[in-house]
C-alpha cells in the first residue's frame, strides 16, 4: 500500500514492484498506511480536543458574564429604588442608561446561546469524518491483503492499483454513515411541530 | 409550581445552553447525558416535557422516544427532538415514533421558549 504515499512522490511512473517492498504479504506497507491513517485520526482528535476546550471555556465565561449581568441589573434596580423619588434628575438618567446597557448585554448573551452551540456541530462532524477515515483505511488494507493487483496479468500495474483504490473508496462510501450535520452556518435551524 | 423539562444531550455545552434558556424562563430542568440516562431519570421524575437530541451514545433519541411512548405517563407528554439532523426520512421516523415536534440545531432561545410554551400549555 505504499502507493498511498503520493505526498512523498513515490508513485509517479513507478511499477508496483518498485513501490512494494519484497514482502510477500505486504505487511510492512499495510503498517505504514495504518500509521498514516492513525496520524489523520490523531489530528482530528486533536482538533476535537481543542474545540471542546475552547467551548468549555467560552461556556464558562458566558455563564459568569450572565451572572454578573444579572447582579448588575438587580443592583441598578435597587439603586433606582433608593434614589427615587428624591433622586436628582442626572442620577436617575444615569441609572436609566445603566438599565439600557444591562438590557443590551442580556440581548447579546441570548444571541450568544445560538453561536455557542457550534461545538456540538463540530464534534459530530469530526466523529463522522473520523469514521469515514477508519472505513477507508480498513477497505484499503483489505484490498492490499487480497493483493489482486499482484496476480493480475496483462494489465498495467498502476491502473490496477487505481482500480483497487477506487473500489476501496466505493465500498467506504457505501459503508459511510449518514452525515449528521448539514448546516453551513450558525443560523437558527428550522422548527416543525407535528 | 414550575414545570419540569428533561433536557437530553450528550453535548455538555448544548445541555448548558438549554438549561440556561429554560431556567431563565422559570422552568425546572433535569439534564441527561444520553437516552439511557434520560429513561432512568424519566422513570424517577415525572417531567412535563422532554427535549432530546438524536445522535447519542448508548441509546439514541429515537429509541428513547419509542420507549417513553410505551410508558403511561409519557404517552401524551410533549417530546421535542432537538437535533442537527434535518432529513425528511429521519423526521418521518421521529414523527411515526410519536415526536411532538422537530427543532434543528442551533436553536434560538426565544424561538425555543415559544415552541415549548405552545406545546406544554
Amino acid at each position: 500500500m505504499a502507493e498511498m504515499r503520493s505526498g512523498e512522490g513515490q508513485i509517479k511512473n513507478q511499477t508496483v514492484d518498485k513501490l512494494v517492498p519484497e514482502d510477500q504479504d505486504g505487511v510492512l506497507c499495510t503498517a505504514e498506511v495504518d500509521e498514516y491513517f492513525m496520524d489523520i485520526k490523531g489530528e482530528l482528535s486533536q482538533i476535537d480536543r481543542l474545540v471542546s476546550d475552547a467551548v468549555n471555556n467560552l461556556v464558562s465565561n458566558f455563564r459568569y458574564i450572565s451572572r454578573l449581568t444579572k447582579s448588575h441589573h438587580d443592583m441598578v434596580l435597587a439603586i433606582e429604588k433608593m434614589a427615587a423619588p428624591e433622586g436628582s434628575k442626572p442620577i436617575l438618567e444615569l441609572l436609566e442608561k445603566q438599565m439600557d446597557l444591562a438590557d443590551k448585554i442580556e440581548q447579546e448573551l441570548e444571541m450568544a446561546v445560538t453561536s455557542l452551540q457550534f461545538g456540538d456541530l463540530v464534534t459530530q462532524l469530526l466523529a463522522h469524518t473520523t469514521h469515514q477515515v477508519e472505513i477507508l483505511n480498513i477497505e484499503l488494507q483489505r484490498i492490499d491483503r487480497q493483493g489482486n493487483w499482484k496476480k493480475k496479468v496483462g494489465k498495467e500495474p498502476l491502473h490496477t492499483i487505481h482500480e483497487g483504490i477506487s473500489k476501496a473508496v466505493d465500498v467506504a462510501k457505501i459503508k459511510s454513515k449518514r452525515k449528521p450535520v448539514v448546516q453551513q452556518g450558525m443560523q437558527m435551524g428550522d422548527i416543525e411541530l407535528f | 409550581m414550575a414545570k419540569t423539562i428533561l433536557a437530553v444531550d450528550d453535548s455538555a455545552s448544548i445541555r448548558q445552553m438549554v438549561a440556561f434558556t429554560l431556567k431563565g424562563a422559570g422552568y425546572e430542568v433535569i439534564e441527561a447525558v444520553d437516552g439511557q440516562d434520560a429513561l432512568d431519570k424519566a422513570n424517577i421524575h415525572k417531567v412535563n416535557l422532554v427535549l432530546t437530541d438524536i445522535n447519542m451514545p448508548r441509546m439514541d433519541g429515537l429509541k428513547l422516544l419509542e420507549l417513553l411512548r410505551k410508558v403511561t405517563h409519557y404517552k401524551t407528554i410533549p417530546i421535542l427532538m432537538l437535533t442537527t439532523e434535518s432529513g425528511d426520512e429521519i423526521k418521518a421516523k421521529g414523527r411515526a415514533a410519536g415526536a411532538t415536534g422537530w427543532l434543528v440545531k442551533p436553536f434560538d432561545p426565544k424561538r425555543l421558549l415559544e415552541v415549548i410554551s405552545k406545546v406544554i400549555g
